[in-house]
Parts: C-alpha cells; structure tokens; sequence
C-alpha cells in the first residue's frame, strides 16, 4: 500500500501533482442530487475520481472548515485576494476517509451550504445521495428534471 | 515532501536565450478537466474535486486547491461537436476562486450537450 508523506505544510497543489502519481484514480458510483434555486431544474454533482483517491488514501485533503473560511473571506464586499491561502497548506490533512464519509465531505465542500444544511426540513427533499443507475438513463426533459416527490432509495431519484 | 528539488531562478539554452522561471511556474495552468457531456463522468481531469451538471449545456467544475483571486484567471474551454446536431460553442467563466462554469450552446445560441467538454484554467493559486 502507498504510504502519504508527511504533507503538513507541504502546498496542497503539490500534494495534488504527488497523488496524481502515485494513486489509483477512483471513479465513484454516487452522485448528489440537489435542487438549489425554486425555479432551476436539479443538479447532479459528480466526484473527481482523483479527488476521490486523494479522500480515501488520508493525509492529502485539508478539512472542509479550511475551505469555508476561505469562502467567508471570499465574501466579504471589499474581498480582492485571498490572504490566508495558507490555511489550504498549514492546517494538518484529514485522515483517510470511506467513499460514504468522502461524499459527506464533498457535500459540505462543494454544494451550497444554504442546500445542505436543512436539505429535509422542507415539503421534500432539496439534496438525495443516490448511485447513478438511479438517475433517468436518457438526458430527456433534463431542463425539467426535479427530485422526485416520492422518494425512494431504491428507484429513480429525479424524472 | 521528500523529494529532491532543484532551485533556479533562469534557466538558459546555450543558443536560444534563456527564461526567467517564475514564467513557468506562473504561466502553468493550475486544473483541467474534461468530462462527457451527458452525465459529467471526469475522463481526465487535475485539481478537481467535482463536476455539476446543472442543466442541458451548462456545466460548473469545482476545484481542490483554490485560486488566489478571480480577476487574475483565465479559463479557456472547448466541447466536441455531437454526431447529430452542431454544438458550436462554449463559454468559460470563473465564478469563485474555487470554481467555474462552461455552457454549451449549438448555432441557433441554445444551450445543447456537448459529447466532451474541455477546459483548462490558468491564474495564480492561494
């Protein structure tokens, strides 16, 4: 098995370049699917599968706070540039996670915070984690899609 | 990291002249990725994390390692032409130092998917 270096202060695009080499890409077979605005159709997000290599092999990954704070400065009105970059490099990685905690992750990551912070508290679901034989076989009506209002894990999950 | 590293500041060709190295490092493009059109499956890809498909043609890519600021990037982004109809364009815009879009369109300006979409991003990191 591939042993991480000790990548603590090391520039995450370096560690990056280091787990193209030497990891296994590792394509996923979930998807998350979320509705972020009433009046757009759903949206399918898909893991990279170098990502997913990173997750799932530990030591790589900053955690998913680091990546908030920098979206809070991001934010700010007078924002020009980031000036704590180095919370991406200095903050001590994430150990290895299982593809389920890595999804979790991506989540919290890359999908509005506004989606999955109270995805069940509304009529129905905003945000459902499926695999992708769940999702319609043919892009038809994709502007259209929507997740469905009986929802079942083990059918389709947006039509 | 416990690799060697070799620490220049110009490298110099014995006719050609020579090149100061910050162009190369600060001219390198930062992530990539290329991905189907249906279904946002990544083909190839560096410094992503995820794909969303968030309609007919319209595609956003999320990136791992951010950039420092969104004024300073350029991304750059081109599709396949599909069998049975002419997807022609494609747009590139970055909408946060860790993310940005592409959208595909066919002739008539409608948003179409595009069999492969392609993009690279150059600018600096954070």
């Amino acid at each position: 098995m591939t042993v991480t270096p000790e990548f603590q202060g090391t520039h995450l695009f370096d560690r990056l370049c280091w787990a193209k080499e030497n990891l296994e890409p590792h394509q996923s077979d979930y998807r998350v699917v979320y509705e972020d605005k009433i009046d757009e159709c759903a949206k399918i997000l898909v893991p990279d599968p170098n990502w997913m290599a990173c997750a799932l092999q530990g030591g790589i990954l900053p955690p998913v706070q680091v990546y908030w704070e920098l979206a809070k400065d991001e934010a700010q009105p007078d924002f020009v540039k980031h000036t704590r970059g180095h919370l991406l490099h200095n903050t001590e990685p994430v150990e290895a996670m299982t593809e389920e905690q890595a999804i979790e992750y991506l989540i919290m990551k890359d999908c509005p915070q506004h989606v999955w912070r109270d995805y069940d508290s509304g009529n129905k679901p905003k945000m459902v984690i499926c695999r992708k034989e769940q999702l319609p076989a043919t892009r038809e009506w994709r502007n259209a899609w929507k997740i469905s209002e009986e929802l079942a894990t083990d059918e389709t999950v947006a039509a | 990291m416990a690799l060697g590293k070799i620490k220049a500041d110009t490298l110099e060709h014995s006719t050609a002249g020579s090149l100061d190295t910050q162009y190369v490092v600060n001219g390198s493009a930062k992530a990539h990725a290329s991905y189907a059109g249906s279904g946002t499956s990544f083909s190839s890809s560096f410094n992503c994390s995820s794909a969303v498909d968030n309609g007919a043609g319209k595609y956003s890519v999320n990136l791992s390692s951010a950039l420092s600021a969104t004024a300073q990037v350029t991304p750059i982004g081109s599709c396949n032409v599909n069998g049975d109809s002419s997807t022609t364009a494609t747009t590139t815009i970055v909408v946060s130092t860790s993310a940005y879009k592409t959208n595909t369109s066919n002739d008539q300006g409608s948003f179409t998917d595009a069999a492969g979409v392609f993009s690279v991003l150059m600018g600096d990191l954070a």
